[in-house]
């Protein structure tokens, strides 16, 4: 088999407006293969809009994005090749509700890697075992919790065994104490040596897995440090803000 | 003539109503398919063009185009029997109500729909018709079970280009009979026999279709 490149993620330079808006402002990261980097900032900074840049859900105007090694453009072809080797979660789940939790799984294993329904049931239920609840696997997503619908939007992501995943605010459209549960299946992940690169606002989970935080504001990248060096001690006065008002 | 008689006669138009509902719905929903994914998907000129189409059968009145196609179309060449002008005119009208039906139920899904079968890797149209178009039709099918009662009424007009359904029936027994409201009230009550059936198969499939549906966000 041949050697993975070490970089998970590589982003260079990037650049993107909406319009007049220069919403994000020459972003550079580096994402390391099995590492975890959280990216925290105040709403509006462009910390969903940068990882929705990674799987092409958000096109950009300049500045580059490597993907283990590979560099994304425009195109149709790379766009595939992207999103065929990163998960994504959504702060809203995304569920397919006219499918059941395991059709939700098996849909992209059948439609896009072009398995057999056997094969791909199994696979969804190995995955679904890992966020523990294969037991759903029959129902529809109206008829699961939020924290349980979370759960099966992960499993349907790991399903395509992607190389990283990207989080995007998980945890924020939760009740309190559904947001346990997701955690918990995250953290799994992480020990598992999960890539992953998620936007949140869970300290404690940042504080616990994370390997790098990202701290963003305007569209910037202004503080990024291990865990211990940013909730001891983060330099720039505006990430100090944010955290006080975090914390407490 | 009894009232009895008076039904039979009317009903002997049911089959040319039928035949008009079923000839029509061959043209209403393709149509109706085609054009409402067609707006949706397109911008620019291309959505332009197909606006105009859609909005040529949805804003033109039913009666002039039957006119237009049986008695006008001869004149340059074109002669269409009663049955497939009255079938096109009555069908593509429905199906350009349909398709703004189609249209609005694709664009009432979440965003998020859509994102997330992208991140999958499904393909632009694998995503339309595993994901959109499955919602999009079951929320409107309440509207699309009205279009096709709509249609049934509407071939009431046929009989004005020559086809022998109920109401041409009942005309000609009025012109014998003379007994308007007795012959009338018995085609109210045979159109609705016809219809109502229709609306309890339109309930009947909501709900059937109802435990798949929801809020993804339904806590």
């Amino acid at each position: 088999m041949q050697d993975l490149p070490k970089t998970a993620v590589q982003i260079r330079t990037l650049n993107k407006w909406y319009g007049a808006f220069h919403v994000l402002k020459n972003i550079d990261l580096h994402v390391q293969r099995g590492s975890r980097v959280v990216v925290c900032g105040p709403s509006g900074s462009g910390k969903s809009t940068l990882i929705r840049c990674i799987n092409g859900l958000e096109a950009y105007q300049d500045g580059a994005i490597l993907l283990g090694g590979t560099m994304l453009g425009s195109q149709a072809k790379a766009t595939a090749l992207a999103r065929r080797q990163t998960g994504m979660v959504f702060q809203g789940f995304n569920l397919f509700p006219h499918l059941t939790v395991l059709s939700n799984c098996t849909l992209a294993l059948r439609r896009v890697l072009g398995k057999s329904r056997k094969e791909a049931e199994d696979l969804a239920l190995h995955h679904l075992r890992k966020v523990k609840i294969p037991e759903q696997a029959h129902k529809y997503p109206a008829q699961l919790s939020g924290g349980q619908q979370q759960r099966v939007a992960i499993a349907r992501a790991m399903c395509l065994s992607p190389r990283v995943m990207l989080f995007d605010e998980p945890t924020s459209a939760l009740d309190p104490e559904m947001i346990k549960e997701v955690l918990d299946v995250m953290i799994g992940l992480a020990q598992d040596g999960m890539t992953m690169l998620c936007v949140t606002h869970e300290m404690g989970f940042a504080r616990e897995v994370a390997d790098q935080v990202v701290f963003m504001d305007e569209g910037r990248i202004i503080e990024q440090a291990s865990p211990k060096a940013f909730f001891g001690g983060a330099v720039h006065p505006r990430a100090r803000m944010f955290l006080e008002t975090i914390l407490h | 003539m009894s009232l009895l008689d008076i039904w039979l006669g009317i009903l002997q138009g049911l089959g040319t109503t039928a035949k008009v509902t079923g000839y029509g719905l061959i043209f209403a929903v393709p149509f109706a398919l085609i054009f409402g994914v067609a707006q949706y998907l397109t911008t620019g000129v291309t959505r332009f063009f197909i606006t105009a189409v859609i909005e040529f059968w949805r804003s033109s009145a039913v009666i002039i185009l039957l006119f237009v196609f049986y008695y006008a179309l001869p004149i340059v060449g074109v002669t269409l029997s009663a049955m497939t002008v009255s079938a096109m005119v009555l069908g593509l009208n429905a199906g350009g109500y349909a398709s703004q039906a189609v249209r609005a139920g694709l664009q009432a899904l979440e965003r998020g729909q859509k994102e997330a079968g992208m991140a999958l890797g499904l393909s632009r149209p694998a995503i339309l018709v595993l994901i959109e178009l499955p919602q999009a039709l079951v929320a409107m099918s309440p509207t699309f079970i009205n279009q096709i009662m709509q249609l049934v009424k509407a071939t009431a007009l046929v009989s004005l280009v020559t086809l022998t359904d109920m109401t041409f029936r009942a005309k000609e027994i009025a012109q014998t009979e003379y007994k308007p409201v007795m012959i009338y009230t018995s085609l109210l009550l045979a159109f609705f026999v016809v219809c109502y059936p229709i609306a309890l198969l339109g309930r009947w499939v909501e709900a059937r279709v109802k435990p798949g549906r929801g809020s993804p966000h339904g806590v």
